[in-house]
């Protein structure tokens, strides 16, 4: 349920390289602290982040897209690989790559799957709804929009960083 | 929602909208049918993993329901049943039994939930890119029985 809440603390495992059970459970116990320390600097260091979901800028259109990709994690105890997905499509002249969680309870969210609403994003669990934008419907169960990934274009190529909550 | 500490705060405040739960029934057995019965339920758990990623909002996913191979079908069934009527007296609506075990196919649920049968494949050794695929693909033959429900 808690994307963020992971996003957290695997960012602190990723930053501090951790060997050895002792060194894992202060860290446990330290993160927090250090965390509110360091963290302007962590901000700054996020552009390595970034990932490439192989999808030129030319292939892209209006219309949303889902792409999935899959995303190195290290949370100190082992290596694993996650994929993620984002709907990405032109929005103006800008590129706009919105994450599929829906943000009443975490269902995911394809385009155009109700019938009644085909240019729209539509969560099948509770009949959550959004516009293309990812503004939420208001009538339906989600209190605010999808939430966005950083977008970078480099050489033509989009690459997706982090998540941001909008209100 | 997953059977975690984290998942059941949110369950706690929103019961409401969490009205499925899935239950990935798992064979066990040692000597002979070690091999395959970890083959099935490595699978099943990708798969039941999966569904509950993408309906997380809705969708309970229940500890496995576990049962030696040599168990009868009237026994597991019983117990089977105790679970679902258990779940569905605290506020559950609808059950989706998940396995790759033929067996179930012999056992008559229709009063407890949707049983849905899928043949198991080896999962450990996909890369895992691939493994999401061909997950989410045995994945869509499911969906369907359960959003239907829904409407
Ligand atoms: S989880 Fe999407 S509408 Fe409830």
């Amino acid at each position: 349920m808690s994307e963020k809440k992971h996003r957290v603390s695997r960012r602190q495992f990723l930053t501090y390289t951790l060997t050895g059970v002792g060194g894992f459970m202060a860290a446990g116990m330290l993160a927090p602290m250090v965390r509110m320390a360091l963290d302007p600097a962590l901000e700054a260091g996020a552009d390595s982040d970034f990932v490439s979901i192989g999808l030129s800028e030319d292939e892209l259109s209006e219309e949303p897209q889902r792409v999935d990709f899959t995303v190195e994690l290290d949370d100190g105890w082992y290596q694993s690989e996650q994929t993620q997905s984002a709907w990405v499509f032109r929005n103006g002249d800008e590129v706009m790559a919105l994450s599929p969680i829906c943000t009443h309870l975490g269902c995911t969210v394809n385009w155009g799957t109700n019938e009644e609403n085909p240019e729209e994003f539509f969560c099948p669990c509770h009949f959550g709804r959004f516009e293309r934008d990812g503004t939420n419907i208001p009538g339906t169960p989600p209190t605010r929009p999808l939430d966005v990934y950083e977008v970078e274009v480099r050489d033509g190529m989009i690459y997706l960083g982090q998540i941001n909550q909008r209100d | 929602m997953k059977w975690t500490g984290q998942d059941t705060v949110v369950y706690e405040k929103a019961k409401e909208y969490v009205d499925t739960a899935v239950i990935p029934l798992l064979p066990v057995a040692g000597g002979k049918e070690q091999q395959e019965s970890v083959l099935m339920g490595e699978f099943t758990q990708y798969l039941t993993e999966y569904l509950e990623k993408q309906y997380m909002g809705r969708v309970y996913l229940l500890p496995p329901f576990t049962y030696l191979k040599e168990e009868s079908g009237e026994e597991k069934k019983n117990r089977l049943t105790a679970w679902a009527a258990h779940f569905e007296k605290h506020g559950f609506k609808y059950f989706l039994f998940v396995t790759a075990d033929m067996q179930w196919r012999k056992i008559n649920l229709e009063e407890a939930g949707e049983l849905v049968w899928i043949p198991a494949f080896s999962v450990h050794d996909m890369e895992p890119g691939k493994r999401h695929q061909a997950i989410e693909q045995q994945a869509q033959q499911i969906i369907p029985l359960m959003t239907q429900q829904w409407t």
